[in-house]
Formats: C-alpha cells, structure tokens, sequence
C-alpha cells in the first residue's frame, strides 16, 4: 500500500479507516518528507521459530513464570499495562486461561501488536481474540479510573 | 563435587582482588553448597526450597554476548558468520527486548532522497553532541553507517521504499546537509513504524541459520576476570534456578541502559543497566553518566510519551495554582519553547512548591480546552493513553507530567572496535577480552546528547564492530584462559545473601527511594545544592540494600530476586550518575547547571583562538568523566579522561573544530 509521506492527517482520513490512521499515527508512521513510503515487496524477513508451550509445567511455576513474563517486556506500556492485569487475575485463572493468556503474551514476536490489539487499535487476530483477550480489553477501559503508572509491588 | 564454600571464602576472595571488589560483603557465613559437576535434577524444580545448594553448570564458548537487543544480535550474528561458537544470554526472548520500542528509524547518509555524504551526518553528531564525542568513533559509525544498512537490507530487513524502489528516508531532528547549512536532512532509514522489531527480527532469524546458542531467559550475573581479562560470566537460569559459568575468550556487554534509576523513564522497566553495573563490580569504570537525556512531558511515573504535538495543537503546562507558567518563561514561545527550556521551567515550578499532587511532584499537562474532535484527530493515542494509565480523562482533566529519562549517554568506555577501555592517565588500556556495545557502551558517539535515530546505527554499528574486532584478533577455537576454581563464588554468596535476606525494607521500597532521589536531584534543574543533596540521599540509601528484604525464597521464576539483583545493577549506575553530575562544574549538553551555565572548553570558542593559550585538562571540562564504585561502601571516584579530537584518517574527513553549539 503505498501511503502519503506527509504529515497530514485530513489527507489521511481519505484513504485510510479510523483504526487505520490512528494505528499510523499512534505510531508516528508519518514525519515531515517527501515522496511516498512503499513496503517492499521483494525482501521476506527471516522467519524465527514459533513460541512452544511448555508441557506438564506445574500450575505454580507457570504462574510464577507468567508473573515474571508480564512485568519484563521491551516497552514500558506492556510492563504496565501486563504486569497490573497479571496482579488483578493470574491468580485467580484456570489452566486453560493461563494457556490462552501464555500465548497472547508469548506467541507474538511485536510487543506493539499486543499493546494495538489491547487498546483496540488494531484488529485482534481470531488465534488470540478469546476470553483472556476480552477480559484485558475490559481492563484496559480502565472504567474504575485507576492509577496504573507502577508496576504494583510484588508484595 | 559439592564443594562447601563457606569455609574457603573470605580467604578466596582475598587471593583475588577482583573477586574482593565483587560483592566481598557477600561472603557469609551460610553453609552454601557451590555444585561445580552439574546440575542435580532432582532440584531444579522445586520451589520455595530452602536449600543452599547451587548447581553449577560450566560452559566453554568462543565469545559470549550479554543481552540479546539489537546491538548484542548484530554481534552474536557477526561472531557465528565467522565460525565462533558464541553463546547470547538475555533475561528477556530477543524480540522482547527494549529495541522493540524504538519506532523511528536509523540515520545512514544514503542519498536516497537529495545527495548526502556521511561527512555532513558526522558534523551533525559532533555538534549534537557538543563536542563531548569522541571523533574517531563518530568517524567510523558515520562512516560505516550506509555498508550496515545495506547488509542489513541484505539480510531481510524490510525497508520502506520510495515509489522508485530505493530505501525511503524521513526528515529527524539535528540531521542536515552540507554542514548545518543545507538544511534538514532526510537521512532516517524506517520500517513502516517497526524499525526496531524488525531489526530484532531480523538479526535472530539470520542468527538461527547459524549454531548461535541462546540462553534464553538467564539473568547474567557478573563478569568473571582474572588477571585483568574478562575470561566470560556467571549466570543464573530463572527456569530451574541452576548456575552457569560460561567461560568464553571474549564477552560482549550489550545490555542497554539504565532509565530506570529515575522515577520517570520511557524506557522499559527492564533497563536495569546490568551491564555496566557489571563492569562496576569488576572495578572497571564508567563514563559520562551524567548525561542523561530527557523528554519534557512524560506521564507521571508511568514514562508514557505526550508528544510535542500536544502543546503544538494548543496544549499547555499548568502548576498547582492553575497558573500557565510557561508564559513567564518565555513570553513568546509559551509551551512551545524548547525541550530544555521547557524541562527546566517545570522543574522550577515543582521545585519553588508550585507542583501538583499530594507530593507536589510534578505539573499538569491541561488539553481539556481543546475541542473533542480536535484531540481525537490530530492527536490520536493521547486520549487513550491518559487514561489507560493514569485513569484521566483528557475531555475534563489535566495529565500528571513530568520530564522523563528517554537516554542514556553514558556507560562502559570503548575505543571505536567496542572495545572496553580504562584510561591511566597516559592513554587508553583495552580490557582484553571485554567488548561493549548500544546504549550500555559509550565509544562515545554521542557525548553530551544523542540525535535523534544515531541509537540504533549506535546498535548495529558497534554490535557489528565487536564481532569484527574479535574476528580480527581471534580464531574460533582459540585457546582460552583458565578460570580460578573459586570463580563466580562471590556471585552465588551473593544470590544466597539475598534469597535468605530479611531485613527491613522491602526492594520495591529502595527502588522508589532511589527513583525519587535521582528525578528529584540528578534531572533537568542541577544546582551545586541540590546534587549535592542528591549524593547525601544516595549515599544514605546505599547501606538500606544490607537491610533488604525478600519474600520469594525460591529459585525458579524467582522475580523478587531478580528485580532485587537489577536494583542493585540500578544503585550502582545512580550513584555514578549523581556523583559524576555534582562535580562536573559546566553546563554541556544534557547536563545543563544552573551555577555554571557556560560551557567550559580548553578555549573560549565564542572568541578568536589567535590570542588564548589552551587550559591544561584540569581546568576545563572538555572531557569524559570515568567513575568507579566501592560497592561494599557506595563511595565513588571519579577520573577524567580527554576528548578524541582525531579522526581515523585526517584524508577521509578532518576534525570538526569545536564552536558554539547553536541552532
């Protein structure tokens, strides 16, 4: 898709949806410059192997391991954003929801897909649009108005 | 073998000073087991187990990288093309790691948009970094800036394109052509908005083609050296809590910074500066910490990012008393004055008492006088943002913000090749065997300020470096130093000392100490008295790390002894920085005092040089500072080191001569 190189958000209203130009610009896609900005179609990255679940982990160690996964991330908006909604209900999850959160957190090598799908930017793919995902896009809202600029003391 | 180690300790470490510089405090007198045959595994699953038994597993490789972030893939790749056995070590999945953040791009004069030269990106980042960087290392990464974004496009890095097939280039600031007076410069390499996931992604899949060994979710620990070599490093895997000493002929540290010593940082929260706190411990030096960049409007405490856009679309700064400050300090620009001037002014106001909150720590960023649409369309995010987490809604309530740690200059000295170097008074030492590379390095290309998009051509520049120099000095195979019996004893001591710790403070209560001391006394306002305050509180939370506290005994997926091990990697690299910051009596760069506001070269470049005889390097700050760290004790030193003023060939390119850094 070949896009304007402009700053230039009404121009940009034209040709993309709303999620489109607000992921665009969530991402500071655009500065000042001219010409346009294509995707190569020739180059394929390299393919890195998949995330495998671990089998027969214990239930305690998987948390404790979950625990840890939600509060080391590569950006500061995933550190808070999983390390408070870990606190708030990795304690409380079943197997089959410490699978599915496992994978929504471990599976997708970009942080800022999880960051977009979370906050709504981004379309959630259906491998991950499940009740965990719903439960951390409720939490997100952040209805309750809470402060969520720490991550919360471990105890 | 089980060894008991308790015995022996105290006078093991005594035999080698190295070690006593490591962590001497930690030998206890626990009877602690130091396994060194491999690991029992019988005991590597059980949790919240109480024995002092630590298996230990030995691992010979060629070279070791620390941290798996751009800057330490590019050198694990490097190394196995040439046929190394290198093993990566990161407490973090490479994709996870902070690069990942870095939505920008990578500087490299291409030419693809109007001509370039890389002589021109060099004046840019000798000037950005006013002159504090040293010469020959900007030479060189400019320099070689173009072949390593090429090779990076060879190796399946997607570049975004122009309609006609070549490498796009955006415009960023402090970039321009032709010396400053070309105007701005396209010269900012991107992948659609994933440069630095693309870059992680690209670097571990070409690695995998290879026999690159990751040790993946391993916390390293310390250096180990012997007789002045870095001869690899000590690790802890968190999965099964077992040891491992990986003893290698050569050891990149590519751990990234250290924003998280502030209270407010954009980095994530695993920039813990374990590298350099590693290199502290081995009682090597640091350099330039004082330099720290900062982003004016960071959400309080969470480091989330108000763009500049929002006081461009008519935002504003208020204080506690609901006043718009920034019209008192510069009538005419307002909110839309310069980032330091901007920092500095709301660091005035919460400093006179003006701030907001119950700890009247930081201003308010007001947008709720815009209209509705406007915000959700010229500023798309910030909504979403302010409220997701600090729970504001832009529509009716001001934002917490405060200036925020976005960089950090500073870190482990090394020559152009990445080399580690200390410095004796004479000239600079290689440390053999220890490289270092990305932001826990400093070559130093950005000396008192980094440019915008130089962070990751730092990355893949002097990752790329590390694996040339070892190449060029190494055959894989090589025949490695031997490790004393005893090496990374004071490491394991340490891991015991903390899992059993049962003071009175919990870690999480001296990371806030810290993070509060360092925002409140070593940001943008620095004043001989308030630095120096900053040192009395650091100094005094220093020995609270003896008073610690830990809950998780355990040693699997162990997160309070991890965050408990990075906070004191933190404390190592806050006191240099606070240290480093009091006596360095100049304004340059990032490092703006209000007592000495000028800066001070071995020449008063605002004049004619004709008449003035240069001050001799005692007298003029044109030079990187180097700290040491007694860690049982916290106190620094602090060493001066001179500016390289050559480049690598004078033919290539000459010295800029330093100016007036105006723009």
């Amino acid at each position: 898709m070949a896009l304007s190189g402009r700053f230039g958000v009404q121009r940009l209203c034209g040709i993309l949806s709303r999620s489109e130009t607000r992921a665009a610009l969530v991402g500071r896609y655009y500065s000042s410059g001219d010409g346009e900005l294509h995707e190569p179609t020739h180059i394929q990255e390299p393919t890195i192997p998949p995330y495998e679940e671990k089998v027969g982990e214990p239930i305690h160690l998987k948390k404790a391991r979950l625990q840890y996964q939600s509060r080391k991330r590569g950006m500061l908006e995933n550190g808070l954003l999983l390390s408070t909604f870990a606190h708030r209900y990795l304690q409380t999850m079943n197997e089959e929801q410490l699978s599915m959160y496992d994978r929504l957190i471990n599976l997708p090598s970009n942080d800022w897909e999880i960051y977009y799908w979370a906050t709504g930017v981004r379309e959630t793919p259906q491998e991950f649009d499940n009740e965990i995902m719903r439960l951390l896009k409720d939490f997100v809202k952040n209805t309750d108005r809470e402060n969520r600029t720490l991550q919360p003391n471990l105890h | 073998m089980a060894l008991n180690a308790s015995a022996s300790l105290a006078g093991r470490l005594i035999q080698t000073p190295v070690m006593s510089a490591i962590r001497g405090s930690a030998a206890g007198t626990r009877n602690l087991h130091f396994t060194m045959s491999g690991r029992r595994p019988n005991e590597k699953t059980t949790n919240g187990q109480l024995s002092r038994d630590y298996p230990v597993v030995d691992h010979t490789y060629d070279a070791v990288v620390v941290g798996a972030g751009g800057a330490g893939l590019r050198a694990a790749f490097g190394l196995v093309q040439e046929g190394f056995r290198t093993a990566v070590i990161s407490k973090l999945f490479p994709t996870r790691s902070h690069t990942v953040a870095a939505q920008g791009g990578i500087n490299a004069a291409l030419g693809n948009m109007e001509p370039d030269n890389w002589v021109w990106h060099m004046y840019d980042t000798v000037k950005g970094s006013d002159w504090l960087g040293d010469q020959d290392a900007i030479h060189y990464m400019t320099r070689e800036a173009p072949k390593a974004v090429i090779e990076l496009e060879n190796y399946g890095m997607p570049f975004s394109r122009t309609p006609d097939g070549k490498i796009y280039q955006r415009a960023f600031g402090g970039q321009s052509y032709n010396f400053g007076k070309g105007g701005q410069a396209h010269r900012c390499c991107c992948v659609a908005d994933r440069t630095g996931h693309s870059l992680l992604h690209t670097l571990y899949g070409q690695s995998l083609k290879y026999d690159c060994n990751y040790f993946i979710e391993y916390f390293a620990l310390d250096l180990l050296m012997e007789d002045g070599e870095c001869r690899g490093v000590i690790a802890l895997c968190l999965e099964d809590g077992s040891i491992h000493r990986f003893r290698s002929k050569n050891t990149v540290l590519a751990t990234g910074g250290y924003g998280r010593a502030y209270f407010s940082c954009t980095s994530a929260h695993t920039s813990t500066g374990d590298g350099s706190a590693m290199v502290t411990r081995a009682g090597l030096p640091c350099q330039d910490m004082e330099f720290v960049q900062f982003h004016p409007t960071g959400i309080y405490g969470a480091g989330c990012l108000m763009t500049e856009g929002c006081r461009g679309e008519g935002g504003y700064l208020v204080n506690s008393e609901g006043e718009r400050f920034m019209e008192r300090y510069a009538p005419v620009a307002k909110d839309l004055a310069s980032r330091d001037v901007v920092s500095r002014s709301m660091t005035i106001e919460i400093r006179e008492g003006r701030g907001c909150g119950p700890e009247k720590d930081h201003v308010y960023l007001q947008l709720h006088h815009l209209p509705q649409e406007q915000l959700a369309q010229r500023l798309p995010g910030i909504s979403e943002t302010a409220m997701i987490f600090a729970g504001v809604d832009v529509t009716r309530e001001p934002i917490p913000v405060l200036p925020t740690v976005h960089y950090n200059m500073g870190g482990i000295p090394t020559n152009y090749k990445g080399q580690v170097i200390t410095y004796d008074g004479e000239g600079d030492k290689v440390v053999p065997g220890l490289y270092a590379a990305g932001e826990a390095g400093c070559a130093s290309v950005h000396g008192a300020n980094r440019l915008g998009a130089n962070s990751l051509l730092d990355l893949v520049v002097f990752g790329r470096a590390c694996a040339h120099a070892i190449a060029e000095e190494n055959k894989p195979g090589d025949e490695i130093g031997e490790l004393s019996e005893n090496a990374g004893e004071a490491s394991v001591a340490n891991i015991d000392k903390l899992r059993f710790a049962n003071g009175n403070v919990l870690t999480a209560e001296v990371r806030l100490a810290m993070q509060k001391t360092m925002q409140n006394h070593a940001a943008v306002f620095r004043t001989g008295d308030v630095l120096q305050e900053g040192c009395e509180k650091m100094a005094a939370l220093w020995p609270k790390m003896d008073d610690i506290k830990l809950v998780d005994r355990g040693m699997v997926w162990n997160t309070d002894l991890v965050e408990t091990l990075e906070l004191q990697n933190l404390m190592a690299n806050a006191v240099q920085t606070m240290f480093s910051a009091e006596a360095r009596k100049e304004s340059r760069g990032a490092h703006a005092r209000e007592d000495f506001k000028d800066r001070i070269d071995e020449y008063d470049y605002s004049k004619p040089l004709d008449n003035q005889v240069a001050k001799p390097i005692e007298e003029h700050w044109r030079k990187h500072t180097l700290s040491y760290v007694n860690v049982d004790s916290g106190d620094v030193k602090l060493d001066y080191r001179p500016v390289i003023d050559h480049t690598l060939d004078d033919a290539e390119c000459a010295t800029v001569p330093p100016a007036i850094r105006s723009y």
